[in-house]
């Protein structure tokens, strides 16, 4: 998942006056479907070693945005321009369920790129620091939500990325895997890399260099805004594993 | 940062890796689901045999010949389960896993990759449903040319393979793609047997039309009809450039076709 575009400098990710809206492929007085308007001018920039924290409510366009940050979706205006790897966490883990384990990241390694030694040495170090080594002969199909969600964040993880783009990562978490999370993504942003937490709520916000909060369409920054501008600070409304409960929140 | 093949002359050698690997993938999921598994084996023999005996119990037809209508059923009943399965196989190598592909693309498999790991799949998978159904069909009927009547079959479910495949990249649902499948499949495989007495040019545009001649005359009459064969595959060539482009627009892009 190689960038396109070296954007110079520290900035890895470049998103300008993006639009898109969903048109179903009949004519509109059709009962079949209906036109959703989901971005509108959204802009974002990522530098190298910055963590940003994008919140919106359901249905705000959030995962549309990700994926056509990642190239997953074509916008209908506006530009992507990325620099280096990308990695991409989905919000749903998108693999192949009748695959164990071991084979899921000898798939997805191959499709980076990486050499068999490369892909077991990043498999193993991921299955150590998530604690899923005693599942890599286990099928996809048969595993818990949350060791799925483990496998789905490791794929994004395994090529070592510039930019890393997560949607709702750590759904399905237990605590010790929570806070496993945030000291990889502390130890990634110190190695310089970008990421981009997409949640529909931001807990522990001191953890964010921003948060940007998409609503109607387009992306607003509100890293300033206390809890008393937020609608909820409850950390546990949100996809945060519960014991989450320090540090302000933002839930629009 | 991991080791990423770059290079120019590396390009193809990674590509192929690619392919290998993608390859082996779908082969280790199509064998860890049982009900292919199944089909394999009990499809050739339930619909061969099946058939012959279905065919049997009908009064004789004024245009087939006398005693023959039992070997007909099950030339058209082998015809039925190859063409059957390579569609369905088609059909499901391109819907059951769409999302995963696009994250696979995302990750470095171009369109044309994930295409040819699906296709080889199915034609490693009509070759093995081939065989099975040759292998019934001479414990009854043996064919009196058996190498062409398994490039002849092998036509048959290649062609449906890439309908099917067709088919998954503009209707990509279990429920609706499969009804698509068999009714397409039991239609022409009917209109194309040549048990009715047609003489329609628009016979000509089925996807079993070609086949299916090349296989009775194989079975029956031990020939290999050259313009059938010729015409069969250029009908193979053509349903792969179609099915290649739709999938390659279709898919992707999040499942957006607008």
């Amino acid at each position: 998942m190689a960038g396109d575009a070296d954007l110079g400098g520290e900035r890895v990710l470049v998103a300008s006056d993006l639009a898109k809206t969903y048109e179903p492929p009949w004519p509109d007085w059709m009962p079949m479907g209906r036109t959703v308007d989901v971005l509108d001018g959204a802009d974002i920039e990522i530098d190298a070693g910055e963590i940003v924290g994008i919140v919106g409510e359901n249905g705000a366009g959030k995962s549309t945005l990700m994926q056509i940050l990642v190239g997953a979706l074509s916008p209908d205006a506006g530009t992507v321009e990325r620099s280096g790897q990308v990695g991409w966490c989905p919000q749903e883990p998108l693999l192949y369920d009748r695959l164990t384990v071991r084979e899921t990241f000898r798939l997805f390694g191959t499709a980076y790129g990486m050499d068999h030694d490369a892909i077991t040495e990043a498999r193993d170090r991921y299955a150590d620091r998530l604690g899923f080594e005693q599942f890599l002969d286990y099928r996809i199909d048969h595993l818990s939500g949350g060791n799925r969600q483990k496998i789905n964040l490791s794929i994004a993880l395994l090529h070592d990325p510039d930019v890393l783009l997560l949607d709702e990562p750590y759904t399905g978490f237990d605590w010790e895997t929570y806070l496993e999370f945030w000291g990889l993504t502390e130890e990634l942003t110190e190695q310089g890399t970008a990421i981009a937490i997409i949640s529909h709520f931001v807990s522990e916000r001191e953890r964010f260099d921003r948060i940007l909060e998409l609503a109607d369409g387009h992306l607003e920054d509100v890293t300033d805004a206390g809890p008393s501008d937020a609608a909820s600070a409850d950390p546990r409304g949100g996809s945060a594993p519960n014991g989450d409960a320090d540090g302000g929140g933002v839930d629009v | 940062m991991s080791e990423v093949a770059s290079s120019a002359p590396g390009a193809s050698a990674s590509r192929a890796r690619r392919l290998r690997t993608g390859i082996a993938a779908q082969i280790r999921a199509f064998v860890r689901t049982p009900v292919n598994v199944v089909l394999l084996i009990a499809l050739p023999l339930v619909v061969v045999e099946g058939y012959g005996i279905a065919m049997d119990a009908f009064p004789q037809l004024p245009f087939v010949q006398a005693g023959r209508l039992a070997e007909m059923g099950r030339v058209n009943g082998a015809i039925y389960s190859v063409a059957f399965f390579a569609g369905v196989l088609g059909l499901f190598q391109v819907i059951s896993a769409r999302q995963a592909d696009e994250r696979l693309r995302i990750c470095g498999y171009s369109r044309g990759e994930l295409f040819a790991s699906r296709l080889i799949t199915v034609m490693l998978g009509t070759l093995v449903i081939t065989g099975a159904a040759l292998s019934v069909l001479a414990w009854r009927t043996p064919p009196e040319a058996p190498i062409v009547a398994f490039g002849a079959l092998a036509l048959a479910a290649l062609v449906y393979g890439l309908i099917g495949m067709l088919v998954g990249a503009v209707l990509p649902r279990a429920l609706e793609g499969s009804l698509v499948m068999v009714f397409l499949v039991d239609f022409d495989d009917f209109l194309s047997s040549g048990m009715l007495n047609l003489d329609s040019p628009i016979l000509t545009l089925f996807p079993l039309h070609f086949p299916h001649k090349l296989f009775r005359s194989a079975v029956f009459e031990g020939s290999i009809a050259l313009d059938n064969a010729a015409a069969g595959v250029t009908y193979v060539l053509v349903a792969g450039v179609v099915a290649l482009s739709v999938y390659v627009r279709l898919t992707g892009n999040g499942g957006d076709l607008a």
